[in-house]
């Protein structure tokens, strides 16, 4: 169906640019390498061909005048969520360019801003391509041909998103979402516990783990005390 | 869309430049040789690196810039404040304190100038990704911020939904020291972005400083011409000398002050105070009979006596035992061909020229032979102001000729005598007491002359009106003028005990019946106040103690 294969893109599009996203939150800090620049540059090439593939998808339905009115409501939909996605991969990287202009990675005077976040990247990027891991290769100078070609990709996706507004036109506040406020709360149940828990400084994991493995000790030493006594028992007797 | 791309070069950075001031700060911080002194964090497990101390901040400022620790604490408050360092012990009070509280540097992507303006949709994502994290335990303005965003953005709700769980998954990739700095960093950025209720924004900014961007005039050799054209054009203009001007202005206002129906009140009275339309109804442009100030205006100026139509006609009038009414007539014909309609010029133009300036023209008006001859050779072309300077002509010579003897003449001093002054509105009871001339206080007496109270008494004053006089404060007050010298007999009748405050407080030294006192708490009911018209005689008032001995306090004042 054209529109599972439409749906499945468009999650694909959104892991990626919600990967892009958390990389470019870090050029410029400590974690800043050419590694990340590299994996920028996956990540947004992969963000794109989806992007291009769910155009090519979603185009010809909403511009066939003959398609139900539910059918239509559902491609909207999509096209309105597609559309978002794409301009806020647009606009990150935009920043991503002004930020890798400002933060080149190999000039003495201007040193990357310590903001702690240390360690790599690489598990991110992997995820936007689906891949398992990632290899770098990239040579020595790899920033600065990369911030052309992504100028010249933040003029294509321009450009798209132009085209795409004016080929099709769909009203936005027409289109009715489908998730209720507060949706994000019933599926991700299980993964919101497990995630990041509180934002201060004290941990609050780290105390519940500490508990959890101190009665998980406990437990066990009793256990223990009740097979030795069991044993005891049993050879005295 | 929402997301609010920043153009590239940034736009908005040129516009805010104490931004770029800060950064380049917190950019010399980050020096490995001469920034400031980092150290680590240590959690129960993990270690953070890069942390700073408030201490070593206000230090490092001071020795960068050589200022005094003023100077340096205000300083560090701005960047924190800004958001460019967060504190890790008390995320949301953003101020620098110069001791080991721990601080950490924000991320260039959630610098004020990358990301500014904060979009919606954003801070929806932000807000559905801490939902997840605390199960739906936000806090009061965060909840209320999602419901209004919800009800704004609902057509995005579905890519707000996915990207918020698709950030969580994507940050799950990173270690745990990571993870919780990036979180941090988020947060600061959007409390500095959307404060919560009760701290300022630091993001606004007065009207006065919208546009930071001083255009660099450039010294070239166009720009001093053009200095110089304006200074000539400037010299060439004509001045009066101030001291002309000023007696002028001078004259001005001493002549028209006693008419100025503000500074000197209107008679019989301010009808919009009184309600009272007789005023308009005397002073109608065209009135039997006029009032004296308004013919006593007739004399200030020739123009005040054409503009008036009463005026005009009676200088008409005039005119016609002179023998010389043509001159009016030329020049009412020549208004109206300027002010007339385009359309009828040609005709206008032609029978004022068959009227008056023909040679042997009925009524023939006497024009110097220059202006006559220029105006007959305009006449071939015909225009509205083609008669401009022959009705110049004529009204200077009215002026300087037919006026003064207008004004010396009889018929004027006739019309003076006969002119009515209005009375004013209210009666006198005892005409021997000393009667304000006009029935509505001038404004610009009033604050002088009453102590500071009586703002705050008309502002209490109660909207209740006697049955001929509409209501609202300026009634208090000419009430207030009227009672206090010369009470008016509707004052018995009057239960409000506001009025008596409003009365003793606006003429210091007698309000009649001053029954109650600005101290509002210990007022007598109305009931005791209906009885004391009684006793307190409206004269009796003048000179009687009040009836009610708290107000002593402030009769004699």
């Amino acid at each position: 169906m054209a529109k599972e294969e439409c749906k499945a893109l468009l999650d694909a599009l959104n892991k990626a640019t919600a990967c892009y996203h958390h990389l470019v939150l870090t050029i410029g800090g400590s974690a800043d390498s050419q590694n990340l620049r590299e994996e920028l540059q996956k990540t947004r090439q992969k963000a794109q061909e989806l992007a291009v593939a769910i155009r090519a998808r979603l185009t010809p339905p909403l511009r066939d005048r003959g398609l139900g009115a539910e059918e239509r409501a559902e491609f909207e939909r999509l096209w309105v969520a597609f559309s978002g996605c794409l301009e806020l991969l647009e606009a990150d990287m935009r920043r991503a360019l002004a930020l890798g202009t400002e933060f080149p990675l190999h000039a003495p005077r201007r040193p990357l801003v310590r903001t702690g976040v240390e360690g790599g990247a690489s598990g991110v990027a992997a995820r936007a391509l689906s891949a398992r891991s990632l290899r770098h290769e990239a040579e020595r100078d790899f920033d600065v041909e990369d911030l052309h070609q992504l100028e010249r990709e933040i003029l294509k996706v321009g450009e798209m998103i132009q085209d795409m507004e004016m080929k099709v036109n769909v009203p936005r506040w027409t289109v009715q979402a489908r998730q209720t406020a507060g949706a994000e709360l019933l599926s991700s149940a299980s993964a919101g516990v497990s995630s990041v828990g509180g934002v201060s400084v004290q941990q609050r994991t780290g105390p519940c783990d500490l508990s959890k493995a101190l009665a998980a000790t406990i437990f066990s030493a009793v256990l223990l005390a009740a097979v030795a006594l069991a044993v005891c028992v049993a050879k005295l007797s | 869309m929402a997301a609010g791309p920043a153009p590239l070069g940034g736009h908005p950075r040129a516009q805010r430049p104490h931004l770029s001031k800060m950064e380049r700060v917190v950019v010399s911080m980050q020096d490995p040789d001469q920034g400031v002194k980092m150290r680590s964090q240590r959690l129960l497990v993990t270690v953070i690196p890069h942390a700073v101390t408030g201490n070593d901040v206000v230090e490092w400022l001071i020795q960068k810039y050589c200022i005094a620790e003023d100077e340096a604490l205000h300083l560090g408050t701005l960047l924190v404040q800004h958001g460019y360092l967060y504190p890790l012990r008390d995320p949301r009070r953003l101020l620098l304190r110069p001791d080991e509280t721990p601080y950490r540097f924000q991320t260039p992507y959630f610098w004020m100038s990358t990301l500014w303006p904060a979009a919606e949709l954003d801070y929806a994502i932000y807000l559905a990704k801490k939902n997840i994290r605390k199960q739906g335990a936000l806090v009061d303005h965060e909840k209320a911020h999602y419901d209004q965003l919800h009800r704004k953005i609902n057509h995005t709700w579905d890519l707000v939904v996915m990207q918020a769980r698709e950030q969580l998954r994507a940050a799950k990739q990173r270690r745990k020291g990571d993870r919780l700095v990036i979180a941090c960093q988020e947060q600061t950025y959007w409390l500095v972005n959307r404060p919560p209720p009760g701290v300022p924004s630091v993001l606004e900014q007065g009207p006065e400083r919208g546009s930071c961007t001083a255009r660099q005039v450039q010294m070239t050799v166009d720009f001093y011409k053009r200095e110089i054209e304006c200074c000539r054009k400037a010299l060439g203009r004509t001045r009066v000398k101030s001291s002309v001007c000023l007696e002028a202005y001078l004259k001005f206002s001493s002549q028209r002050g006693p008419h100025d129906p503000l500074l000197s009140g209107c008679l019989p009275s301010n009808p919009w105070v009184t309600d009272n339309d007789t005023y308009w109804a005397m002073n109608a442009p065209s009135v039997a009979v006029p009032t004296k100030l308004r013919v006593e205006q007739w004399a200030f100026s020739f123009r005040e006596l054409l503009e008036d139509p009463v005026g005009r006609a009676h200088f008409m009038d005039f005119l016609q035992t002179e023998f010389s009414a043509e001159n009016l007539s030329f020049w009412e014909a020549c208004e109206e061909l300027r002010h007339g309609g385009q359309a009828q010029v040609p005709a206008l133009v032609d029978a004022v020229y068959q009227q008056f300036l023909a040679p042997g023209a009925a009524r023939w008006v006497n024009i110097d032979s220059r202006t006559m001859e220029r105006t007959l050779e305009g006449l071939g072309r015909p225009h509205r102001h083609v008669l401009d300077d022959a009705q110049l002509h004529i009204y200077m010579l009215m002026k300087k000729d037919s006026y003064p003897r207008f004004l010396k003449s009889d018929l004027y001093k006739d019309l003076l005598a006969e002119a009515v002054v209005p009375l004013e509105m209210k009666r006198r009871v005892f005409p021997f007491m000393w009667k304000p001339r006009h029935s509505s206080p001038s404004l610009a007496l009033l604050p002088t002359s009453t102590s500071g109270e009586p703002e705050a008494a008309a502002e209490g004053s109660s909207q209740q009106a006697d049955p001929h006089k509409a209501g609202g404060p300026w009634t208090e007050l000419a009430e207030a003028w009227h009672s206090s010298l010369a009470p008016s007999p509707t004052f018995g009748t009057d239960t409000q005990s506001k009025r008596h405050s409003l009365v003793v407080t606006s003429r210091g030294h007698g309000g009649a019946g001053g029954c109650a006192t600005p101290t509002r708490p210990h007022q007598p009911s109305s009931s005791v106040v209906s009885q004391r018209p009684q006793l307190c005689h409206p004269v009796g008032q003048k000179w009687f103690q009040p009836c009610h001995p708290s107000t002593n306090q402030f009769w004699f004042k």
